[in-house]
């Protein structure tokens, strides 16, 4: 069982290292908008670059 | 698609009179006014014609020229609009009118990107606001709504500290806490199962004992940190000296805690670590599910934020006038108002005499002239000008301000079905504490030694959970699947009545018809001819915005010049005015003729007269929408009363009610009328949902159960509605019903489960035969089923899309749950 010794701190690091994840991601406004990036796959790259005046 | 009859930018029914050609995509399109051709060149100009194939509603109509965008220019007014990011970054949120679909936000997004200084866009299409952020050394914020109303949306920009950081900021704690207590007890379990394992396998007592410090090590921060709503919920209410659901829950939390934690310093006993972690998660999750039930429907409420103007034209001394922002006016202040403009604050009429649309406060589509002296209501919309007012009122004080605050009111309640799941939660725990205490007590005078788990035991076993989230996730899967049936829900409180109502009454123009008429048949008496009547009647028809009036003046484009005087609209009748010298009236045959008799034939006509006699009859033709007739018949068959009240003549109600085969129908009816049939109805005991679309169906809407508006109707119909129908999909309302009698069913089915649940289960727990760890299985799983059985709405009966096709090419993206 001495290997329960390993297994639980590694376990529990990446519990921490999930939990910190999820926070930097949630700051990040990653999870404000679930609607509207449901488009993001239509963005095609820009044909003109510049608008016109 | 007619792509020749309506224009391809707007929508808009061309009437055959088709002003410009825009080339999009590399074809001719037909545009309905020189906005729309701008629009469309610019839109194919930055090469995002894309759009025309990923929208899936007609685009916004552009305005030629708002001149409001330069004010923002003033350091003054936009202090308050802008935050400064440091480094010449500066941040704006923006609220834009006329996001009707996910594909504008694509659009928006890339031609605001595309403009050179902007450096990030972020739209929200749900919300309808986009958060800009700008380099001030290269762009300004009028040109960056300059920018913006190119492509036909317009924007106001909205205070930088106000709701968004605060409701922002909601959510993102909601989201950390729930995912907090969600690995917690993950991990929790996972220690609690070795244990419970182990007993069976004789696990040794020092790993044993290190499994409990684990497990108080992942519980520690769910309940601090996870769990915090939960105990200063509870102890605002005890302020308050009230006992909510957050009181009881408080308590079982820190009483399930306190106890492992003591179990665990002591080494003998068992811990509850596992339970204590997920109760917290689950009734988070409740919350969750609530809280975005809550956001997503007052999204779609805001429209009273941008009904009065950010700016004010106030007179000076030296009579030349300044424009100031709203907040500055004061009451006594004179201010000047444009034709076309927007009435600030509530005043009084300086000027000689005007007219002005209260639309949106009387619920009367209809134009009023003001005289001096006369109120003016902030909101309204003035149809001649400039006039001059005096400020009565300002701010929070205005009439408009009232109805706003109303509305908001009604959003920040919670759903009644919300309240009273709640009051039974609570009840519930209070009675489980006493349970708790009641058999520590007893077991302390049999057997001291088994006083305390047996206490926790019932404690764990009987958790509200299953209480708590028995109502937010049915009613957060209803919202969600009636949203992908076009049925928006803006009260969820709509919900429980519409399942609940008998009868349904429906307005016929714009709701059971199509919302534009056209000119059918035109018959001139005394030899005039077609022409010079139509041109007549065209600009008789421009002063007014009935959709009578509307279709008159479209059979008629172009405009001539002619001497109006004296116009008078008549709510209900028609209108009337002096034309090159000669009075003309023009409406229903009664008003127009004033009494003189005519054939049968033409009583239900729009007439054109003036006081000699008829000059012409008009043939009004309305389509009914492909759907009417499957709607009705669907509602009709699962019992309700069917009913037509219209303003229209009784000869056109009936022909449409014999089509859709409803036998109770009232003709000739104004707002008022209407709504004293509803009150009768509901004297008699029914429940009444009423389903309208224009201004003139909001007193009507308001007095029945449950209102439904149509999304192209107008803004303050929808937002006194408490469900919102998008695309006049009619055919939703029945599929709308069956679910919200399923989600009632549910959330009744959910509650008598958990009630059955814990009777039989806590008595096993008081006489001390639950082991620890099937008081943790029993409470995950009945909240579980609770939520298994709320997935069930919904499910498996969705209807095919039946979008029209005219405005609807395709519904590429459908709109996830809410």
């Amino acid at each position: 069982m001495k290997i329960l010794l390993l297994l639980i701190p590694l376990s529990l690091a990446f519990l921490a290292g999930a939990i910190w994840l999820f926070f930097w991601a949630v700051n990040n406004g990653q999870f404000d908008d679930l609607d509207t990036p449901g488009l993001l796959p239509l963005d095609d790259a820009p044909r003109h670059k510049e608008p016109p005046p | 698609m007619p792509r020749d009859s309506n224009c391809w930018h707007c929508g808009e029914s061309l009437a055959g009179s088709v002003v410009a050609h825009a080339t999009v995509a590399g074809q001719k399109r037909a545009m309905c006014c020189q906005g729309c051709r701008a629009a469309a060149e610019w839109i194919e100009q930055l090469g995002l014609s894309d759009y025309y194939e990923l929208r899936t509603a007609p685009a916004p109509k552009p305005d030629a020229g708002d001149s409001t965008h330069d004010s923002w220019q003033d350091a003054d007014s936009s202090r308050h609009v802008i935050r400064d990011l440091g480094a010449d970054l500066r941040e704006t949120l923006l609220l834009i009118e006329g996001v009707r679909c996910t594909a504008c936000v694509w659009l928006i997004e890339r031609s605001l990107g595309a403009v050179p200084g902007v450096v990030s866009v972020q739209v929200n299409a749900v919300a309808r606001r986009a958060r800009v952020i700008w380099q001030e050394s290269k762009i300004t914020l009028p040109q960056l709504l300059q920018a913006l109303s190119r492509t036909g949306y317009r924007a106001l920009p909205l205070d930088a500290g106000g709701l968004d950081d605060l409701r922002r900021s909601e959510s993102r704690d909601a989201l950390k806490r729930l995912v907090v207590a969600g690995f917690g007890a993950m991990q929790a379990m996972m220690y609690a199962t070795a244990i419970y394992l182990g007993a069976a396998e004789s696990l040794d007592n020092s790993t044993r004992d290190l499994l409990r410090w684990l497990g108080l090590l992942v519980a520690t921060p769910v309940v601090l940190y996870s769990a915090r709503p939960f105990f200063t919920g509870a102890l605002r209410s005890l302020r308050a000296s009230r006992v909510g659901m957050d009181v009881p829950v408080a308590l079982a939390i820190s009483a399930v805690y306190a106890a492992s934690l003591i179990e665990a310093v002591r080494g003998a006993g068992e811990v509850y670590f596992d339970s204590v972690s997920m109760f917290v998660f689950f009734l988070l999750t409740g919350r969750y599910l609530e809280m975005r039930a809550r956001h997503h429907a007052r999204d779609l409420t805001d429209a009273l934020a941008r009904l009065t103007p950010p700016f004010a034209e106030r007179a000076l001394e030296d009579g030349t006038f300044k424009r100031v922002g709203i907040h500055e006016l004061r009451v006594g202040d004179r201010v000047r108002v444009a034709e076309g403009g927007i009435v600030p604050a509530d005043g009084v009429l300086l000027t000689e005499r005007c007219r002005v649309d209260e639309a949106l406060l009387s619920g009367e589509s209809a134009t009023v002239t003001k005289r001096r002296n006369d109120p003016l209501i902030a909101g309204s919309v003035l149809e001649d000008g400039p006039v001059l007012l005096r400020v009565e009122r300002v701010g929070a004080d205005t009439a408009l301000a009232g109805i706003a605050a109303l509305v908001g009111r009604a959003h920040a309640e919670r759903p009644r079905l919300q309240v009273v799941g709640e009051l039974a939660a609570g009840r519930f725990v209070a009675r489980v504490l006493t349970l708790t205490a009641i058999t520590a007590a007893v077991w302390a005078v049999f057997d001291p030694a088994r006083a305390f788990p047996a206490a926790i035991a019932v404690l764990v076993i009987s958790c509200p959970c299953a209480f708590a989230l028995a109502v937010p996730a049915a009613l957060t899967r209803a919202l969600g699947a009636m949203a992908r049936r076009g049925v928006l829900v803006v009260k969820p409180d709509g919900i429980q009545a519409l399942a609940e109502c008998t009868h349904a009454l429906f307005d016929k123009t714009g709701t059971l018809t199509e919302a534009t008429l056209s000119l059918g048949e035109l018959r001139t008496f005394d030899g005039v001819s077609h022409d010079a009547a139509l041109r007549l009647a065209a600009t008789l028809a421009r002063q007014s915005r009935h959709p009578v009036a509307r279709a008159i003046a479209a059979a008629y484009p172009a405009i001539e010049a002619a001497d109006v005087r004296d116009v008078t609209t008549h709510a209900g009748a028609g209108v009337s005015a002096t034309i090159d010298g000669r009075t003309l009236r023009l409406g229903r045959s009664d008003f127009a003729l004033a009494g003189k008799p005519l054939a049968r034939e033409f009583e239900d006509a729009v007439l054109l007269a003036d006081d000699r006699g008829p000059i012409a009859a008009f043939r009004i033709t309305e389509r009914l929408r492909p759907e009417a007739c499957a709607a009705i018949a669907a509602l009709q068959a699962r019992g309700m009363t069917v009913l037509i009240a219209s303003g229209d003549s009784a000869s056109k109600v009936a022909a449409i009610a014999s089509r859709l085969n409803v036998g109770t129908w009232r003709a000739r009816q104004l707002p008022a009328e209407k709504l004293a049939w509803v009150a009768e109805l509901r004297e008699t005991g029914a429940r009444v949902l009423a389903v309208g679309d224009g201004v003139n169906d909001a007193p009507v809407l308001a007095g029945a159960d449950v209102a439904i508006a149509l999304a192209e109707g107008a803004e303050l119909t929808q937002a006194s509605s408490d469900i919102v129908l998008k695309g006049g999909r009619l055919d939703a309302i029945a599929a709308a019903r069956d679910i919200a009698q399923r989600t009632l069913a549910i959330v009744r089915q959910n509650q008598r489960w958990a009630l059955y649940y814990n009777f039989s289960a806590v008595p096993l727990a008081a006489l001390g035969f639950i082991p620890p760890w099937l008081a943790a299985l029993g409470m995950s799983l009945s909240s579980l089923g609770v939520i298994l059985n709320a997935l069930r709405i919904g499910s498996g009966d969705a209807t095919p899309r039946t979008a029209r096709p005219e405005h609807s090419p395709a519904e590429p993206f459908p709109r996830p749950a809410a």
